[in-house]
Formats: structure tokens, C-alpha cells, sequence
């Protein structure tokens, strides 16, 4: 009878902590919404929704390739760095055209994914590891590139920061297709099914027969060319190109929103709404307490709070 | 077999993909960047740059000569001089602040040593006893911190090498520990922000402050000098808004965009440097407003932020004179012959208006 019970309620904790893991970020972002609108001066305007949208595309744009670089049981602290890469590369590139300033960051991108998933995959080096070398790297690279912060005045450039299309920011339409796509990706392709399966249990998917290692550096790959995209737009948005600062602490964003937005660190699942929801919860977060003047110490340790939430209610959800 | 098969392959890949990230090295040899012409000012422009001392006037405050410090006298023309910079060359600061330091070397045929900590400290500290075990007879040294110097001090002291520290002090005592500071007001600057900032809206309104990073002495100086003297002279200035913008253009501009959104009738903002005030006009111009509708004041004195007072959108900025080169190696010169030299050396910095921009502007760095 007290073990039936006992039991009972172990169940029934399991079902919270996972309806909180599952849909807490949604109520996250409806609980910091509502206190906004009923306290904020000015927040419910056309203006404060696009410029919300437009700071938080970049962190969205990365912690896409981190969704999915997580959903493998691993992770990608590179980005950071890969988007100080990205910028040092427009700026140098910038001369040939504006095709030539996305392109060859995004190549320089999915090289800097490569390496990382050729580590991983073939050398066996823990991700964090690995990319935490990447990251050591690309940001030495990208200073080494461009020593010093330059502008950008290219009208293409500027364009691309601050346009819109009927109201909707550029920055803000990349970040919904790219969320769309990789959505997709995850979801309906064969490719996506590979990936949550190696995340699961990367023994058992290579015994089945999967492309463990193909899988592994693709992932790394779109890791590092979605955070070169998110470089090129932020240096779109500041038209200056800023080695030194960009994407500091990027990762650690990155991260939160996806472990915020439900997806497990111990990989074989990946939730791209909830990351999107998880990235929205960082960002009004942050405009929240500097909206009111609060210390900007307080930011970090909200933030802090919300991770711990977050790891908390994923922590008897781990592999059994 | 089977398993060498495997290890070649796996090799073969490595292989690739380093070749992959070396060509990426490699290409970079052919970049071509936007506007040469006008955007590569990274010469830093010396001319008539070099700094004025503003305190102590002749004969006040206290001084030191080689006879209370101990050591022997030299010429500074045969002596090797060890400069040791905090912070990488990335932002206009210390890239003149070096620039600087290395054009007077060279004026005076002195041999020079560098180093830079990249804003390590314990590189700062092994970076300073390379430069003495290297044979330096002086020290220069921007520190990155103010604490924590005694292991140099003790080396340094031994034998007797005098020192002088430039735009940050350190925590030690003078003409025992090291020879001079030379070094800007950050309290002053911070005051005489606030002078232009009365000017620019009349006095009145609300106002809001891009704190610098946390935990900085500059960015305290800064503040409690701006802040001292809006209560001070203009009681109709109200601070409604104080935020770091940690020193940086992008959080400069994101900052900003908040704050014009839930307090549009903000008249005036401060930056306590350069950057975060030209990620403030981005957000302005971003939120469609004219330039000049929100006085921005600011402190640094690089060549884009008075560009920015010559546009309309930057109504002043006070100069923080990095150019530390000939007053340092003048102090050194003086100390080293014997003659008394003022402990404390503050700097005059001048400042940049809608008055003095266009025909100062090459004097900015």
C-alpha cells in the first residue's frame, strides 16, 4: 500500500518535471509577456516587437546548429569564435561583392564544422574537447585576419541589417526559414532520423548500420555554416566588423536556449520550437530587467537561475 | 588489415580536413576589402599629438630623483627600454597608445623591447621579467591591473630599474616601488563629459548613461565624475537610465534600442567611450531619428566618434590622450640624468565640439 503510493507519486513528479521540461519555456515566455505588457512603459509597439525580433535572430541562428549538435549527445562551443571568423572574412572579402562577403564566411564556417566533426567522428575526441580547440582557434584566426574593428559601409550590407519586407526585418525572416528548414530537416528527413538515432545510442546505430561518422561531421558542418550566417547578420545589423568582441559568450546563450527549450543534453531528441522559445525567453529576459534598470548583474544571475530550472527539470529524463 | 585499412583512412580524412583549414589560411592571401582609401586609418596619425601635462605645474606636488630611488645615473641614448603593453592592439587606444611609445623610441635612437599580455595578467607579470631578463635598463608599463605587482617590484627593485607606469596606476609607492604615473583624470573626464552634456540639451530632461564594463576603475571614475556634476550644476538633468554597454558597439546599439523604445523622450545620452556612442547613433538612426534629436556625449577621441560630431549625431567628445611616448621617455630622460621628475603626471586632454571637430578631426586617432 505505501509502496503503491510511493510509486504513485514518483510518477507523477516524472509527469510534471516533464510537462516543465516539455512546455515550461512556452509558459516562460507567456509569464514574462503578460508582466511586460501590464508593466512596462512602451513595450506594446510595432517598434519594440521588430527590435525584440531583430536582437534575438543571431542567438536563434546558432543555437539552431547547437540543437542539433546537442541531439547527437554532443555540442559545439566554437560558435562564438566561428562568427568573429565569419565577420573578419566579409570584411576582408567585401571587396569582390556581396556574394563573396556571405559566401566565403559561410565556407569558412562549414571548414571550421568540418574539423570539428572530423574530430569527433574520426579521431574520437570528446566534442567538448574538440570544439572547445575550435574555438580557440577560429577566434585566433579571425583576430589574426582582421587585428582591429573596421566598418562596413557597403549599401548591400547596410541593407541587409536594417531592410525589411513589409515590416519584417531580412534578419528576422532568415532566422524563421533557417528555424523552418532545420525543422524540417529534423523531422521528415532520413538524414534527421540518423542524427536522434546516433544521439540515442551511437553503439546501436552503428550496429544497425548508420552513417554514424557522415552524420557526425554534417552535423558539425551545418553547426559552424549556421553560426557564420548569424556573423554576417550581426555585422550587417552594427555595419562594423569586431573580431575582438563578437560572439563572445555566444555559446553559452546557445546552449541555454536549446536546454531551456527541452531538448536533452544526453541527445536523441531535438526540439526546434522549443529552442526558438527558449531563445525569445533569454532575450526578453534581458530586455525585461534593462527595460526597468535593473543592475545588469541581474541579468546573468537570471539567467543563471533559468539554466538551473531548465537542467533541473531535465534531470531524471537522462538515457535509461 | 582490416584495421590498418581503417587507421589510413581516418588519417587520410585528418588529412584532408587540415589541408581544408590550411587552403582557408592560405586564401586569405588574395582578400579584397570595401574602401581602402578612406577606412584604412589604422596609421595612427602622430604630428603635433603628443601630450601636455595639465598637473603638476613646476615646483608642486610631490617628485623623485634617482638619489631617493636608488640606481645609478644613466643616458637614456645607450639604454635599453622595455615597454610592456595590457591589452591587445585591437581597439584605436592601444593601438596609438604603442604606435606611440615606438615612434619616440625611435625619434631618440633609444632600443626598444615590447610586449604585449593580451589582457592576461599573469602574462603581464612573466611578460615584465622577460623584459628585465632580457637586459631592459628602464621599464614603461601599462598595466592591466593595479594590484598584484610585487614579484616585478622585487625583481625590478633588485636591481634597481626604475619604472614608470602609464594610464592605469598601480598599487604601490611611488619613488619607492616605481619612479612616476603618467596617466589621465577618469573622474575629470567623466566632469567635463557632463559640462557638454549641460551645454547640449540647455540642462534639462531626462538622461541615460552606457556604463562601461563592470568592475573597472575607469568606468567608475567616469561615472562618479559625470554623475558629481550633473547634481552639481544642473539639478534639471535627471539620470533615468544607467546600463553597461560593456565597453562594446554591439551591446552599445542593443542597449540603446531598448531605451529609446521605453523612454522615448530621452534628451541626452553618455557613453563612457567612443564605441558604445557610435553603437548609439546606430540604434537611433535604426529607430529612424534625425541626427542630433538625442545629444550623445562621449569619451575616447577616435577618428569615427569625431567623424560623428562633424555628421550631427555626436555633440561632444572629451579626449583620452593614449600618446604617451614623448612625455614618458621625457620623464625617463630627466630621472635618468638626475634631475627631479613630479610623481603624479597628469595629462591635459583636450576636447572635440561642433566648434573644433572638422579642422581637429586628423588629430583624432
Amino acid at each position: 500500500m505505501t509502496e503503491l503510493t510511493l510509486a504513485q507519486g514518483r510518477v507523477d513528479r516524472d509527469r510534471l518535471l516533464r510537462l516543465l521540461q516539455e512546455y515550461g519555456v512556452y509558459a516562460g515566455v507567456a509569464a514574462l509577456l503578460v508582466f511586460n505588457f501590464a508593466f512596462t512603459d512602451h513595450f506594446v509597439s510595432a517598434e519594440n516587437f521588430r527590435t525584440q525580433a531583430v536582437q534575438v535572430a543571431p542567438v536563434l541562428i546558432v543555437a539552431l546548429g547547437m540543437a542539433l549538435a546537442i541531439g547527437t549527445e554532443g555540442v559545439d562551443l566554437s560558435v562564438g569564435s566561428v562568427m568573429a571568423l565569419s565577420t573578419s572574412l566579409l570584411s576582408l572579402y567585401l571587396g569582390y561583392g556581396p556574394w563573396a562577403a556571405v559566401l566565403v564566411p559561410v565556407a569558412g564556417g562549414i571548414l571550421i564544422g568540418l574539423a570539428n566533426g572530423t574530430l569527433v567522428a574520426h579521431l574520437g575526441v570528446q566534442p567538448i574537447v574538440a570544439t572547445l580547440a575550435l574555438m580557440v582557434a577560429a577566434r585566433g584566426l579571425a583576430l589574426v585576419l582582421l587585428p582591429q574593428l573596421k566598418d562596413v559601409r557597403d549599401p548591400g550590407m547596410t541593407a541587409l541589417g536594417s531592410g525589411d519586407v513589409l515590416g519584417v526585418p531580412y534578419l528576422v525572416l532568415i532566422a524563421v526559414a533557417l528555424a523552418l528548414l532545420v525543422a524540417f530537416v529534423v523531422r521528415r528527413t532520413t538524414f534527421g532520423r540518423q542524427l536522434l538515432a546516433i544521439g540515442d545510442s551511437r553503439p546501436a546505430a552503428r550496429l544497425a548500420g548508420l552513417p554514424v561518422r557522415r552524420v557526425l561531421i554534417v552535423v558539425y558542418a551545418c553547426s559552424g555554416a549556421l553560426a557564420a550566417v548569424a556573423g554576417v547578420l550581426a555585422t550587417a545589423r552594427l555595419t562594423a566588423s569586431d573580431p575582438t568582441s563578437l560572439g563572445t559568450l555566444m555559446e553559452l546563450s546557445a546552449i541555454t536556449a536549446v536546454v531551456v527549450g527541452g531538448t536533452p543534453l544526453s541527445g536523441g531528441r531535438v526540439r526546434i520550437g522549443g529552442t526558438v522559445a527558449g531563445a525569445v525567453l533569454i532575450q526578453l529576459l534581458t530586455t525585461t530587467l534593462v527595460k526597468h534598470d535593473l543592475p545588469p548583474s541581474w541579468t546573468q544571475m537570471a539567467q543563471a537561475v533559468v539554466i538551473v530550472g531548465a537542467v533541473y527539470a531535465a534531470r531524471e529524463r537522462g538515457k535509461r | 588489415m582490416k584495421h590498418t585499412a581503417l587507421l589510413r583512412r581516418t588519417s587520410a580524412r585528418t588529412l584532408l580536413a587540415t589541408g581544408l583549414l590550411t587552403s582557408l589560411v592560405l586564401t586569405t592571401g588574395c582578400t579584397k576589402s570595401e574602401d581602402s582609401s578612406d577606412s584604412d586609418k589604422a596609421a595612427p596619425q602622430q604630428g603635433d599629438s603628443g601630450q601636455q601635462v595639465a598637473s603638476p605645474s613646476a615646483g608642486s606636488g610631490p617628485t623623485c630623483t634617482i638619489d631617493a630611488y636608488g640606481g645609478e645615473k644613466l643616458d637614456l641614448k645607450s639604454a635599453t627600454v622595455g615597454f610592456s603593453q595590457s591589452e591587445k592592439e585591437a581597439n584605436p587606444f592601444r593601438i596609438a597608445e604603442t604606435a606611440s611609445i615606438e615612434a619616440e623610441a625611435k625619434k631618440r635612437g633609444v632600443k626598444l623591447l615590447t610586449a604585449n599580455a593580451q589582457s592576461q595578467f599573469s602574462k603581464q607579470i612573466s611578460d615584465v621579467q622577460d623584459l628585465i631578463a632580457k637586459g631592459a635598463d628602464l621599464l614603461v608599463i601599462a598595466p592591466l591591473n593595479s594590484d598584484g605587482w610585487e614579484p616585478v617590484l622585487r625583481t625590478a627593485a633588485a636591481k634597481h630599474i626604475p619604472i614608470v607606469t602609464v594610464d592605469r596606476k598601480i598599487n604601490a609607492t611611488a619613488c619607492k616601488d616605481y619612479v612616476s604615473f603618467i596617466g589621465s583624470d577618469f573622474v575629470e573626464q567623466g566632469k567635463r563629459a557632463a559640462d557638454e552634456m549641460i551645454e547640449a540639451t540647455g540642462g534639462k530632461g531626462d538622461i541615460a548613461i552606457l556604463l562601461g564594463s563592470a568592475g573597472n576603475n575607469v568606468t567608475t571614475e567616469r561615472t562618479k565624475g559625470f554623475v558629481d556634476q550633473i547634481k552639481a550644476k544642473a539639478p534639471g538633468l535627471k539620470v533615468v537610465f544607467q546600463q553597461t554597454g560593456e565597453f562594446a558597439r554591439e551591446k552599445g546599439q542593443s542597449v540603446t534600442e531598448n531605451l529609446i523604445q521605453s523612454k522615448p523622450g530621452i534628451k541626452g545620452i553618455y557613453a563612457e567611450n567612443d564605441e558604445m556612442g557610435l553603437g548609439a547613433v546606430n540604434a537611433l538612426k535604426g529607430a529612424g531619428k534625425k541626427a542630433g534629436a538625442v545629444k550623445i556625449v562621449t569619451i575616447d577621441g577616435t577618428r569615427n566618434a569625431v567623424q560623428g560630431i562633424v555628421d550631427g549625431w555626436i555633440s561632444g567628445v572629451i579626449e583620452s590622450n593614449p600618446r604617451f611616448g614623448p612625455l614618458a621617455f621625457q620623464t625617463l630622460d630627466t630621472f635618468t640624468k638626475g634631475s627631479e621628475v613630479a610623481q603624479d603626471i597628469v595629462i591635459k586632454d583636450s576636447a572635440y565640439t561642433e566648434a573644433n571637430a572638422q579642422s581637429d578631426l586628423d588629430k583624432a586617432y
